[in-house]
């Protein structure tokens, strides 16, 4: 490995995410397959609509156990917004849409990324929760169930928009950003960029990880 | 697009044989289930996997103290606004030439959807197949040209099919020549169903029977809105970060700060 990096997320960071984020994939391209005619054919690759109701409705528990991980790992880091820096962040939006000769340093993750993680929190336990009604509609009044449809829908409209600006954000919209969810390790520019706050928090608390530098490890909460 | 047809019934001259009963299940080998008297005619007590059309029997008592012995065939009233094609993912529930809800079983994929969006509480859920079941106005027999079983067996009149604005008519003449309460229940809403009753009563007389059904707003919000708007919001995002792109221009780390 290149001297110099930082470890951005540890292995159990990057193994749930992509757990929320495959199964989140799936259940939006199979959801997709049921919501519009025209993706039916969608189910032919497995095996018909039948079979990819099942793999809708199998994978969306699959995610509710992804998320459980996933809010339990990151609520304090992204769930919270600390303030006023983040006011500060928002005002600034980032330095992402109109020039900002200084943005406001932000640490490990910006009130950017903490929406996010919000909506998928928040909007990830609504769609499990409508899902698992939606699932025995029979159990429940039919004008609940109704509701669930449009409390499911609202949820992926949401997610599946997010989706987009989090992959633009997380590849070309933001180089060097990737690499933190498939090896773990950053460069220092760009952590100094985008999380400056971050590096010299863990510099202080001697929590930094360095490639080629002898570093006692930091687990996980 | 062949005639569009609509069924009418008479309940004035319903005497609740259940004739039509027996045919739906004959012509669509349906089995029967076993039934207890739960102290009324009716039966079963609704519809079921297997029963698609059933009489209801309802004791009234009227305003002058009357006692009166209501029946109503209860089945699929074949919205023009139908919610359960609205709601169905696979196409299962389709329209057909006359103007009905055809159910075409082999594309069923048992989601209930249907169940839960139809205003008349009409599909039936067969756990053993895993898929619904309810009505289709016999479409076999009357794409051969033949009326549906029930109105085949119905011995007094009371269940008729036609030509849509031909039986419209006919159901307001009737409804004219019964005179008092009576009132044609089913071409107001829903754009229009394909069954439409004569009722001898008012409307909100009749167990089960919605007195102004329509989509749920639910439905609409969900299909009508929800649904476009789910692919415009990702194609927005997409295109907004592309010109985000090449208007901003990516955050790329700075180069010297190593």
């Amino acid at each position: 490995m290149k001297k110099g990096l930082i470890q951005a997320t540890d292995a159990f960071e990057r193994v749930v995410h992509w757990s929320l984020a495959l199964s989140c994939l799936l259940l939006c391209i199979t959801g997709l397959g049921m919501m519009f005619h025209s993706f039916n054919f969608i189910g032919d690759m497995m095996g018909g609509l039948r079979s990819l109701k099942y793999v809708h409705n199998f994978g969306g528990l699959f995610f509710g156990v992804a998320l459980y991980f996933t809010i339990r790992m990151w609520w304090k880091e992204a769930g919270v917004f600390s303030f006023p820096e983040d006011i500060e962040w928002i005002k600034a939006a980032g330095g992402y849409l109109w020039h900002v000769d200084k943005v406001p340093e932000v640490g490990k993750y910006n009130p950017g990324q903490k929406a996010f993680f919000l909506v998928v929190a928040g909007f990830g336990a609504v769609m499990v929760l409508t899902g698992l009604i939606m699932w025995f509609p029979l159990s429940f009044p039919a004008g609940l169930v109704r509701w669930m449809f449009v409390l499911h829908a609202l949820g992926f409209v949401t997610i599946f928009a997010f989706f987009f600006i989090h992959l633009y954000l997380g590849t070309i919209g933001s180089p060097g950003s990737a690499p933190a969810m498939f090896s773990g390790w950053v460069t220092r520019a760009w952590v100094k960029k985008q999380h400056p706050k971050w590096l010299h928090e863990m510099e202080e608390h001697g929590t930094l990880i360095v490639s080629g530098e002898e570093k006692k490890s930091h687990g996980h909460g | 697009m062949k005639t569009e047809l609509i069924k009418v019934i008479d309940l004035s001259r319903c005497t609740a044989c259940r004739g039509c009963q027996v045919a739906c299940k004959q012509w669509n080998e349906l089995p029967a289930s076993k039934t207890k008297n739960w102290g009324s005619y009716q039966n079963p007590e609704g519809l079921e996997w297997n029963t698609w059309t059933l009489i209801r029997f309802q004791e009234y008592v009227d305003q002058k103290g009357t006692l009166k012995w209501l029946f109503r065939k209860d089945g699929c009233m074949h919205c023009t606004d139908a919610a359960c094609m609205k709601v169905c993912p696979s196409g299962a529930l389709y329209r057909t030439d006359f103007g009905t809800v055809g159910v075409n079983s082999a594309l069923c994929i048992g989601c209930k959807e249907c169940i839960s969006a139809c205003p008349f509480d009409i599909p039936r859920y067969n756990s053993k197949t895993d898929k619904i079941t309810k009505c289709d106005l016999c479409e076999s027999r009357l794409a051969a040209g033949t009326p549906p079983a029930c109105v085949l067996s119905c011995p007094t009149g009371a269940l008729q099919i036609g030509p849509k604005d031909a039986m419209i008519k006919k159901a307001y003449k009737r409804a004219k020549e019964l005179g008092g309460d009576a009132s044609v229940y089913g071409d107001k809403f829903v754009d229009g169903t394909h069954v439409i009753y004569v009722l001898p009563e008012k409307v909100d007389v009749y167990e089960k029977l919605p007195e102004s059904p329509s989509v749920p707003l639910s439905i609409i919000v969900w299909k009508d809105l929800l649904k476009p708007l789910s692919l415009l919001a990702a194609g927005g995002v997409l295109a907004g970060s592309f010109l985000h792109y090449i208007i901003h221009g990516p955050k790329t780390p700075d180069e010297d700060n190593q």
